[in-house]
């Protein structure tokens, strides 16, 4: 579904990323990790274009996103995305978030439209928070709304870029649940993490990456019961 | 010697406190304008067209950079002489103070879209929004809401302003005080009731804004 082709990045004179190519096939958890600094969330930016790479090629669905005239904003809306800090929209309730872009976007009735986001708080455990606005949200609030927002459009694919990394250490379990459930429904998803334990558990497969080189695209079981390079090993007796 | 004369121009009162309406809707009118003009011109400074931005750039280098007085006064005398309209006063007042205005509005709107988090412009990006959308119903609603303090003091100053008109004649609190003046040989009474106005209209406005920045924190 995604397929990335020597993807290159450079920040000035800093290259971040330095030539990346995989593929991510549709329905896959894939689990991005590596250290701080090795480009993970450059590369999970660069998938709906946030980054436009330097060099390379993105592929989704087919269509190569990084060539000629695509219409961008129609393939955002299939790929979502959940930030670290939730970015949710502060002038908006939760459920006005949810709702805005099947409404402007899609062109989604508005009745529907609430209908839809109704159904996805309750999903994400926010049934009552509708009508709040964010900043009286709490963390781990804001990003189950953020992953309701990401889902309302219905998305084939979802990029989460270190989705607990913002969180206080004890709601990191209820948006963990939150994305679990969501994993094996036929949605792609990609996630930046240093959680490893979640990794273990839900991804399908991991890519580790070190300073701007993939290095390792394993199975998830293989990958943390034996890493097959030298690099990987360290990273995991590290963090592990 | 008496040194304040107020009996002889008490007569007179009501016909300088008649400038306020005069004062009022050159403010108001040139504010609503020049907020419409300094948005485009704000849009125009954010955008990734590079001939937008500098012409958006200059425009107001030169707005800022000039006396409002002179470009008042060439607006008047230099449109009936270019192209033969004959320019009343209000129009030459509306459209300088409206051109002067946008240029610094759109510098505060301009700082308050770069004062909104990145994130939602990314968030907004992600979810397929189209661009135009974005800065309606995203950037722009959160970037007014940061600068809404500083768009109530360029209308503090847009009311003071707003007496050079009385340089080519428009009947604003200035202009009347002056009149007065001549009439009455009397210049000390009438400048200082001129003044005690705007410093109350000014005062009227610096509550409101302080009523606005109060409940933009509890909110």
């Amino acid at each position: 579904m995604i397929r990335l082709e020597k993807i290159h990045k450079s920040f000035g004179d800093h290259e971040v990323l330095k030539g990346i190519t995989g593929h991510i096939p549709q329905g896959e958890v894939l689990a991005i990790i590596g250290p701080s600094g090795s480009g993970k969330s450059t590369l999970l930016r660069a998938i709906n274009l946030l980054e436009v790479p330097t060099s390379g090629k993105v592929t989704i669905d087919g269509v190569c996103i990084t060539e000629g005239r695509v219409d961008i904003g129609k393939i955002r809306s299939k790929v979502g995305m959940v930030f670290q800090q939730f970015n949710l929209f502060p002038h908006m309730t939760t459920l006005e978030n949810v709702i805005y872009a099947p409404m402007k976007v899609k062109k989604l009735p508005e009745k529907e439209a609430v209908n839809l986001g109704k159904g996805l708080l309750a999903k994400v455990g926010l049934k009552d928070k509708a009508n709040t606005y964010p900043p009286h949200l709490s963390g781990g609030q804001k990003q189950r709304a953020a992953i309701a927002r990401a889902l309302a459009m219905e998305p084939e694919a979802i990029l989460f870029d270190e989705p607990t990394s913002a969180l206080d250490p004890e709601v990191v379990k209820e948006v963990l649940n939150v994305i679990k459930d969501l994993a094996h429904t036929g949605i792609t998803m990609v996630i930046v993490t240093h959680e490893m334990g979640f990794a273990r558990e839900v991804a399908d497969r991991v890519w580790f990456l070190d300073e701007g080189h993939l290095v390792e695209d394993s199975p998830s079981r293989t990958f943390f019961k034996a890493p097959q390079t030298k690099r990987a090993r360290e990273f995991l007796e590290k963090v592990l | 010697m008496i040194l304040l004369d107020f009996e002889r121009i008490w007569p007179s009162v009501p016909y300088i406190v008649g400038g306020i309406p005069v004062t009022l809707a050159y403010t108001g009118v040139s504010l609503c304008l020049g907020f419409v003009w300094g948005m485009l011109l704000a849009l125009c400074k954010v955008s990734h067209i590079k001939f937008l931005k500098w012409s958006a750039g200059f425009y107001t280098s030169v707005f800022r950079g000039t006396p409002l007085l002179l470009q008042l006064t060439l607006i008047y005398h230099a449109i009936p002489q270019l192209t033969g309209y004959s320019i009343s006063i209000w129009e030459a007042g509306i459209l300088t103070f409206t051109l002067n205005s946008g240029a610094y509005v759109s510098e505060h709107i301009r700082a308050g879209i770069n004062g909104v988090d990145k994130g939602q412009m990314e968030a907004a990006l992600s979810l397929g929004i189209p661009y135009s959308l974005i800065m309606k119903d995203i950037i722009l609603p959160q970037a007014i809401r940061i600068i809404l303090p500083s768009l109530v003091n360029e209308a503090i100053d847009l009311v003071k302003e707003s007496s050079l008109i009385s340089v080519i004649g428009g009947a604003d609190i200035l202009r009347r005080a002056v009149i007065v003046s001549s009439e009455k040989y009397l210049y000390f009474e009438p400048l200082l009731i001129a003044g005690l106005l705007y410093y109350v209209l000014i005062l009227i406005l610096t509550f409101a804004a302080q009523l606005i920045e109060k409940k933009l924190k509890t909110t």
